[in-house]
């Protein structure tokens, strides 16, 4: 017989980065003009202007994007810097 | 007006002075005002979790205070080059970011809207004015970087 192993319990706090990932929202707003929009997606994402303006037209006419994902630490660094630029964007975890 | 990339890190930045003078008093005025909590100034610092507030409290304390550090050094590149018809990509970004700032704190404060039905009040015809010049402005800063 061994002794029992101490099992580690996987922390279902929240608060802590886990495998869910985030996904960061921009909303669209009747100020931000639409090709600065593109320009900020380009300058902190690296998107190409295709994939830039296709993301900005999904926030005019969808009303939000998803423009990118990943741990919480990292999704709220990315609204950290939109909020920079004063794009409006939020986080929430993603579904599923 | 003409702005435009002349060398890799180099821009023409050839704005009439009216323009120039408006920015530089109205990026003062948002340096003097930038942590007070006049509700124009909302859109510069939204909400990260909209349907978390203890999140949100958190994400506020920790984000609040780079924002307006952040926003106080472009304020700064612009009023010191506020006569420059020659910038470096740096400080073409420092304009861009003043002249988006000041475009949402008077877009707030006019309570735009992309309605069709939407006008400016009598009243804020000459704030409206100014709005769209800052527009206008923003425009060429950004159509010289893509």
């Amino acid at each position: 017989m061994t002794a029992p192993m101490e099992v580690e319990q996987p922390d279902l706090d929240e608060d802590v980065d886990t495998d869910t990932p985030w996904q960061v929202l921009v909303w669209n707003d009747p100020i931000n003009l639409m090709s600065y929009v593109t320009l900020v997606f380009q300058k902190l994402f690296g998107f190409s202007l295709e994939k830039a303006t296709r993301l900005m037209m999904d926030v005019h006419e969808k009303g939000r994007a998803t423009v990118s994902s990943g741990t919480r630490t990292e999704a709220e660094a990315d609204v950290h810097r939109l909020h920079a630029y004063g794009l409006w964007a939020t986080m929430e975890k993603a579904e599923g | 007006m003409l702005i435009v990339r002349i060398e890799e890190d180099a821009f023409l930045f050839d704005i009439p002075d009216v323009l120039r003078e408006m920015v530089v008093d109205l990026a003062r005025q948002l340096n003097e005002q930038i942590e007070t909590d006049n509700p124009s100034l909302q859109r510069l610092f939204p909400t990260a979790y909209s349907n978390d507030p203890e999140k949100d409290a958190g994400y506020q304390i920790l984000a609040r205070g780079e924002l307006v550090d952040g926003r106080r050094t472009s304020l700064t590149t612009v009023m010191e080059t506020v006569d420059d018809d020659q910038i470096d990509g740096e400080t073409l970004e420092a304009w861009m970011r003043v002249v988006n700032d000041l475009r949402l704190v008077m877009g707030t404060h006019l309570d735009i809207s992309e309605s069709d039905d939407w006008a400016p009040a009598p009243e804020q015809e000459i704030s409206y004015a100014v709005y769209q010049s800052l527009s206008t402005l923003l425009h060429h800063i950004v159509e010289a970087q893509f």
